[in-house]
């Protein structure tokens, strides 16, 4: 199946392989200010994927997704903070590990019980699984949640350290679209499509519907949690506020949304724009920021409920029935 | 002993409180299976609006409760049929949620424009006389605020059950198609429902703008409550809201009282979470569209 996916995608390929070599130009061709902005559209893009796995294919929205970058970002940093002093690079390898597999470790716990609601109910779940998880780094002294982090610095020798997370960042945003692409094209791909339409009817036809959706949960909690900890590094110093941020779990959602749910390119569109609108375009508007960030989701939903993508192809469509008649 | 009951004191006075404030978000979660994340935002416009009315004109604030209420009835009308409807309509009731949460983005965002960030209080001249009943030591304010959420909650319970128009929210909440069967306006109907949550919502605003200081971002935290006492009661009735908000009351009381200051928020969010995974319905579970 993935070979055939793969020569029906082989445009799509080129064209992505041309678009990560200019990608990887960006730092040296423009100004830090925009290589910030291309560093923040990569992990926008590459956690909406993270998130569409589960979200997008199977059609669990979870609304707590940010639970899984808070985890990550903290068990790493404990873990770099407390046993890898003096070793900040093999400690930020081993880190990412440590964060992933906390955050596979903790969706795992709560996949069964939780992955059997559905819609709104599984949303609102998910939501205050979040909340619970904030409210106990925060309070719980040995998390350092309220006191904060301080973690080591990964960008040595004199390198720009915008440069450096941006590039970490592309290698995770390409890792993350192979994985995405590489299920969307498989036999699991299939089945959580199929449960996404309707999933009694998908169970009956023998897709194994709970495996599926619980360990595309995990493997999609795990990713997150991997880009929690390149986060985490990016900011330097977290706290329970600056990690475990609803509005992270609601743009994940809103990139999707606005470039077409259960795409792979979807997340892509979708953070470019919200990305320049909100920091370049808006960046000077803060005090009527939130406004305006308000009513673009509003609009979104009410214009272009299937997305950019759905747009084009709606166009596409009508174009291509016009030509048969 | 004394400390339990003055707990348990306490917890009722601020469960009046939840229960109000989520009645509203328990009735349109129940008729129309939307979640209203701006529920938090619409009962922070009361607590303005009554702020408002105390500070500028010296109305009190249990007298602005009525056109408080008047105000925001209309603003929800016209929101559900202007908004909510559509987005309903061309996408889906997940896809409403974003539209909601965009709504209290924008609200939130035009209180603070308005009033400021600054927290807010408003005192009227009978605060702080407190009142000892054998050792508990009541606050005649947070009296008043309970009494006033019991009337408030009873009234909506009597406008449910015994007038046209609670029946014909009921029928539609029930079943819409046969509702529109027997003649009625559905598309109406929600509107009433979502004008009669944000009334109520206004109505708890207001109330809590007497109890508790209060500044824009709060709208996130009266969301959350909502949601706990709808999950925690059941949805889609007062008596469900009224049970729930004085369980969230002394359980709230209770764990600052027994385990820290800290963590109430915490065991709030972990009862939500267990209870959904329970008994989704809710404690007096009511099987209206939402709970399907």
């Amino acid at each position: 199946m993935l070979s055939a996916a793969i020569r029906a995608h082989r445009w799509w390929i080129v064209a992505t392989v041309v678009l990560v070599g200019l990608a990887a130009c960006v730092p040296f061709v423009l100004m830090p200010f925009y290589v910030r902005v291309g560093q923040l559209i990569l992990l926008s893009a590459a956690l909406g994927l993270a998130w569409t796995l589960i979200g997008g294919f199977a059609g669990y929205w979870s609304f707590g997704h940010a639970a899984f970058i808070g985890l990550g970002a903290f068990a790493a940093g404990l873990f770099e903070v407390e046993l890898m002093k003096g070793q900040p690079l093999l400690g930020f390898g081993l880190g990412l590990l440590v964060g992933a597999g906390v955050s596979a470790v903790a969706a795992a716990l709560v996949a069964w019980p939780i992955l059997r609601l559905r819609g709104i109910y599984f949303a609102v779940a998910m939501l205050g699984v979040s909340q619970v998880l904030a409210e106990l780094n925060n309070n719980v002294d040995i998390f350092k949640g309220s006191m904060g982090l301080v973690l080591p610095r990964i960008a040595a020798f004199g390198l720009r350290p915008e440069a450096v997370f941006y590039y970490i960042l592309l290698i995770a945003t390409v890792v993350i679209t192979v994985i995405a692409f590489a299920i969307k094209n498989a036999r699991i791909g299939a089945g959580l499509m199929a449960m996404r339409e309707d999933e009694d009817t998908a169970r009956m036809l023998g897709v194994p519907t709970e495996r599926a959706k619980i360990s595309m949960f995990i493997l999609s909690a795990a990713l997150t949690g991997a880009l929690g900890v390149i986060y985490a590094h990016s900011l330097g110093y977290i706290t329970t506020s600056s990690v475990y941020r609803t509005e992270f779990s609601l743009n994940m959602i809103v990139y999707n949304l606005l470039g077409g749910m259960g795409t792979i390119i979807g997340p892509f569109i979708g953070s470019a724009v919200m990305v320049i609108l909100t920091q370049v375009v808006l960046g000077q508007l803060l005090s009527i920021h939130m406004f305006i960030t308000g009513a673009l989701l509003v609009l979104l939903v009410l214009l272009a409920p299937k997305g950019i993508t759905g747009w084009f192809r709606a166009g596409l469509f009508r174009k291509r029935a016009g030509g048969a008649e | 002993m004394q400390l339990l009951v003055q707990t348990i004191a306490d917890g009722l006075v601020l469960g009046g409180l939840y229960a109000l404030s989520a009645v509203g978000f328990s009735l349109i979660f129940g008729v129309m299976g939307v979640v209203n994340l701006s529920h938090g935002a619409i009962v922070m416009m009361g607590a303005y609006l009554a702020w408002f009315m105390w500070h500028a004109l010296g109305v009190d604030p249990i007298l602005a409760i009525p056109p408080v209420m008047l105000m925001l009835f209309g603003f929800g009308y016209v929101y559900q049929r202007g908004l909510i409807q559509l987005a309903v309509e061309r996408s889906s009731h997940v896809a409403s949620m974003l539209v909601t949460f965009g709504v209290a983005l924008m609200l939130r965002n035009l209180l603070v424009l308005v009033f400021s960030p600054d927290l807010k209080s408003i005192t009227p001249s009978y605060a702080g006389h407190p009142l000892v009943l054998g050792g508990v030591v009541f606050d005649p304010l947070r009296l008043a605020a309970l009494a006033s959420s019991l009337v408030l909650l009873g009234a909506l319970a009597w406008v449910l059950q015994k007038t046209r128009m609670g029946r014909v929210i009921r029928a539609t909440a029930q079943q819409e198609l046969a509702a529109r069967l027997c003649g009625v306006n559905a598309q109406h109907v929600y509107g009433l429902t979502f004008a009669v949550s944000a009334a109520f919502a206004g109505a708890a605003g207001a109330i809590i703008g007497i109890v508790i200081p209060f500044s824009p971002p709060d709208e996130g935290l009266w969301t959350m409550n909502a949601f706990v006492v709808v999950t925690l009661g059941g949805v889609g009735s007062p008596q469900g809201a009224l049970l729930g908000g004085l369980l969230l009351g002394i359980m709230s009381t209770g764990t600052s009282q027994l385990i820290g200051p800290s963590f109430p928020n915490a065991m709030m969010f972990a009862v939500l979470v267990l209870m959904l995974l329970v008994r989704p319905a809710g404690l007096l579970g009511n099987a209206f569209a939402g709970s399907r």
